[in-house]
């Protein structure tokens, strides 16, 4: 999961949401589990203390007694932590009455520390014990036989507060446990979540991936409410996009329409007669011939980069214009052998592989004594040269064209692909087709190599991005 | 020799028209597809050049619709589009060759007089007949070495022969394929012609064949 990305954006937004949530929901109902046990502690305090009250205020004595039921066996044990007291507060000289087990030790009154009775009358408190453990007290203060002008005294129970610490804890740690594996087992049904609800997106991912290697066209398939407009949306600006260019191109063409016949008509004109003026008309129209071709090739060339997805079975291609050619130099009697794996694409336009292919054929048309050969391979690592590109991360094929004619010397190779240069004024063109070719190869990464071929002419290989 | 010219740009039509004719064809001339396309069909040409961009009827089509009605006549195509997919439409549409503009008149016609040789099954620029030479090339005619001077007509007439030779070509043939469709076609111009023709090369080369026509034959006694 990249850390730029929708997964991994919901992932922790919603990893985050749990490890926030849970930690206080966990403290919340640990609080209230305490509140919960505390009171029902305090109320078993208070039934001991009221329970004690009335044995100890209302024996018709006239002073005190200490109660006879038991109530807790604790209050028998010394330094239990279960106590009771009951002590005169106006007088200093009666006797307190104390649970046997708090031996000698005595406990402190809270009516003496001023604290305030709650609306039963009792007055709570957290103390230590005599031995230093931590004691709940609850006091009440009463007179015999509730008369209230007779003397008063302090009636205290106290209860062993480590014991409710404990069950706490105890509790606690375990709802810690439960609530920690709870939160792993929400953060992993996030990761689910996440993978599945992002499933569409890969899909359009991959959708865009055969797009760009040329095997769909469209993004297809359903996809969900939310996404879906913007399938349409691809979709649409992938079809503007091919509108544009063509759209471009067929502008392009009609402006070559439009520029070359007026410029045959002066170009004709011209030729008929001999005069300086018409000499400099023919002279320039030529210039602006050339000049036309390649700013149409550029702007041709313009249009195209960046075209998503097109993709271009090789043979298709190759054999409308192998019967072309065979046609154009029929008189020289031309064979042309193929050798076109079916399978093998390029990636890029037709048009222009058409161009490239068109040019490098009709070039060795004209230089073959009868024989010319076209052989489309894809490209290994055996048969890679690498200095026709820096790019290592495409795949390549190689169209190689040769014939059997007179071939060239390295130096003339040298010189080919130059604008305008025509190695041969006797044969016709106009010196652009290897340039055209060189230029093309070059805006798709690829190249051209000249070589001598086995089969006696020039060996010119082609090469160009394939899928 | 008859050339169809179909082409809609004005200048450039009368350039072609006025190349061919100096070059001795016997030319007519369209400026839009349907028009061309009419006279394709129904008047007997030895070539056309062809525009593409037409209007009415692109060239293309026009050259399909002779082509699905048999009409077998070599084509030449004209075009600003010189991409190779272009020339391959061309092509397949069942044209003969393809020429870019601009173009330089000379190469044209040098396609023109390829295409109409290869039409007539010839396959050097200089045809011979017994003594007499004919270079389309240079449109020269010489009888034993010896330069003869023709008029355009006569020139024309005997091209005509020459590329049809030992065949039997009729009165009707020659009028169709040596004139222009302007021409006055009841007159008995050819014989006229051929009369002058026989005059200044050996007279036996062209033979009257009666009822049927004329035929060029290096070997007359043959027949």
């Amino acid at each position: 999961m990249k850390l730029n990305s929708l997964a991994f954006r919901l992932f922790v937004t919603s990893a985050a949401w749990t490890l926030f949530v849970l930690p206080l929901a966990g403290f919340l109902i640990y609080s209230l589990y305490r509140d919960d046990v505390q009171a029902s502690f305090d109320g078993q305090l208070r039934k001991l203390v009221t329970a004690i009250n009335i044995d100890s205020m209302e024996s018709g004595s006239d002073k005190p007694v200490a109660p006879t039921n038991r109530y807790e066996p604790l209050f028998e044990v010394t330094n239990s932590g279960w106590y009771w007291q009951i002590k005169p507060l106006d007088t200093a000289k009666e006797r307190k009455l104390i649970s046997a087990s708090l031996a000698t030790a005595s406990l402190p009154s809270p009516v003496e520390e001023k604290l305030k009775p709650d609306e039963g009358g009792a007055r709570w408190m957290n103390i230590a014990g005599p031995k230093g453990e931590p004691l709940r007290i609850v006091e009440v203060v009463d007179t015999l036989g509730h008369e209230p002008d007779k003397p008063r005294y302090s009636i205290i129970v106290a209860g062993p507060l480590d014991w409710l610490d404990a069950t706490v804890a105890n509790f606690r740690n375990r709802l810690s446990v439960a609530l920690t594996l709870a939160g792993l087992a929400l953060v992993g049904l996030t990761l689910i979540q996440v993978r599945f609800g992002l499933l569409p997106l890969r899909r359009v991912e991959r959708g865009l991936a055969a797009i760009r290697s040329g095997d769909a066209a469209q993004l297809k398939g359903e996809l969900p409410l939310e996404i879906e407009p913007l399938k349409q949306e691809i979709n649409a600006l992938i079809q503007s996009n091919q509108d544009i260019v063509d759209r471009a191109r067929t502008q392009v063409g009609n402006l070559a329409h439009a520029l070359k016949t007026p410029l045959a008509v002066i170009t004709n004109e011209a030729r008929d007669d001999d005069t300086r003026f018409s000499k400099k008309v023919a002279e320039q129209a030529t210039v602006m011939r050339d000049q036309v071709s390649h700013y149409l090739d550029r702007a041709r060339m313009a249009a195209r980069v960046n075209v998503i997805g097109r993709v271009t079975p090789i043979r298709p291609v190759v054999e409308p214009l192998v019967r072309a050619l065979e046609r154009i130099h029929r008189d020289r009697g031309i064979n042309i052998h193929v050798s076109c794996p079916e399978a093998l694409k390029f990636q890029g336009e037709k048009h222009d592989l058409e161009e490239m292919l068109g040019n490098l054929m009709d070039n060795a048309c004209k230089w073959a004594h009868t024989k010319v050969w076209l052989t489309v391979t894809p490209e290994t690592s055996a048969n890679k040269k690498g200095n026709l590109s820096s790019d290592t991360g495409r795949n390549f094929v190689r169209l190689t064209v040769e014939d059997d004619g007179n071939g060239l010397t390295p130096e003339q190779r040298q010189k080919i692909g130059k604008r305008g240069l025509r190695l041969d004024e006797t044969k016709p063109g106009s010196g652009l087709g290897m340039s055209i070719v060189v230029d093309l190869a070059h805006s798709y990464q690829g190249g051209l190599e000249l070589d001598a071929s086995r089969h006696g002419g020039l060996s010119a290989q082609l090469r160009l991005p394939t899928v | 020799m008859r050339v169809l010219v179909v082409e809609d740009d004005n200048d450039l039509n009368r350039q072609l028209v006025g190349a061919l004719s100096d070059a001795g064809y016997a030319v007519d001339s369209a400026t839009d597809g349907e028009e061309g396309h009419f006279l394709g069909d129904t008047e007997p040409y030895d070539l056309v050049v062809l525009d593409i961009g037409l209007p009415k009827m692109d060239g293309i089509s026009v050259l399909e619709e002779w082509r699905r009605a048999d009409r077998k006549m070599p084509v030449i195509i004209l075009t600003a589009r010189d991409r190779w997919s272009d020339k391959v439409a061309g092509m397949d549409a069942g044209a003969d060759d393809y020429l870019a503009k601009p173009f330089h008149m000379e190469e044209l016609l040098a396609r023109i007089r390829a295409q109409v040789r290869r039409a007539s099954g010839h396959a050097s620029a200089e045809l011979t007949c017994g003594s007499v030479q004919l270079d389309t090339k240079t449109s020269r005619v010489t009888c034993d070495g010896q330069q003869i001077k023709l008029t355009s007509h006569e020139y024309r007439l005997l091209s005509y022969l020459m590329h049809h030779n030992e065949r039997v070509v009729s009165r009707t043939e020659l009028v169709e394929h040596l004139y222009d469709q302007d021409f006055d076609r009841d007159s008995n111009t050819i014989e006229v012609f051929i009369g002058r023709l026989r005059k200044k090369i050996p007279a036996d080369i062209i033979e009257t064949v009666r009822g049927l026509g004329y035929r060029m034959s290096s070997s007359p006694d043959e027949a």
